[in-house]
């Protein structure tokens, strides 16, 4: 696997974790047990905390070969990621002022990271 | 009189929440912290990476890998950020995923300041920059944050 492959698979899969946690907290009625102990079980929240795993360890095969420099302005794109798939699976509505402030976060990660 | 009493009985607190009752913070507290937590975890791993190369140890591979996993600070920084995931996890249960997903670039400017005040580590202008222009995305994301049922 090419260093910028395990990159890109780190961010898209870090994504998809935050969606399949928010579909598994946002399961009901899962029998009478309340709290944490309750999302054990979520098949949702064992694929969050899979994808979770597996999106850093890539991130750490990523970085042996990457610069961090290069690697996290482009980990912002995450967050965009992450607002399209709530968009289409969790049918959240996204304001434009939400996406402008998307926009205005990536920049500044970009700007913080990208210049060295 | 007594009628009107009884119309302003108060709405439950978590008539909003989703049934997580053993884990009901207000969102705010829960992301901020999670965000918190997660940063620290951060700078004290950083703090046990920090005491493993001082160590200066002759052993290399494996060994150096493990000598490095069971420093205290880096169990206690993993620990540390184990709780964050927890709160996190009570965040996303109250709050669209579309609007908290993006506040975790506050980590950025969270690490940055830290490593500058625990570590020396020196931030650029260009750095600083990018630190302001998160902070007034992380306010607009705030403004958007009433559109959420």
């Amino acid at each position: 696997m090419t260093p910028s492959l395990a990159l890109w698979l780190s961010i898209v899969l870090g994504s998809c974790a935050q969606i399949f946690l928010k579909k598994g907290v946002d399961q009901k009625g899962a029998g009478n047990q309340t709290g944490y102990a309750r999302l054990l079980r979520s098949g949702w929240v064992w694929l969050w905390a899979f994808s979770f795993f597996f999106a850093t360890a890539l991130w750490l095969v990523a970085l042996s070969k990457i610069e961090l420099s290069y690697a996290f302005p482009l980990l912002s794109s995450g967050y965009v990621i992450v607002a399209v798939l709530s968009m289409v699976f969790l049918k959240e509505r996204i304001s434009w002022m939400r996406w402008m402030a998307i926009l205005v976060i990536c920049l500044g990660v970009v700007t913080t990271w990208g210049s060295r | 009189m007594e009628s009107e009493t009884l119309l302003r009985k108060p709405v439950p607190l978590q008539s909003r929440s989703i049934g997580l009752s053993s884990i009901a913070l207000p969102w705010q507290l829960a992301a901020l912290g999670a965000i918190l937590l997660a940063s620290t975890g951060h700078l004290v791993i950083k703090l046990g990476l920090i005491a493993a190369g001082h160590e200066a140890s002759p052993a290399g591979g494996r060994a150096r890998i493990i000598e490095t996993l069971f420093q205290p600070a880096v169990i206690g920084g993993l620990a540390i950020y184990g709780i964050g995931t927890l709160l996190w996890i009570s965040a996303v249960a109250r709050k669209n995923i579309s609007f908290l997903y993006p506040l975790t670039a506050l980590n950025y400017v969270i690490v940055s300041v830290g490593g500058k005040l625990w570590f020396g580590e020196t931030i650029s202008p260009a750095r600083w920059t990018g630190i302001a222009i998160v902070v007034l995305g992380v306010a607009l994301l705030q403004l958007s944050s009433g559109e959420d049922q």
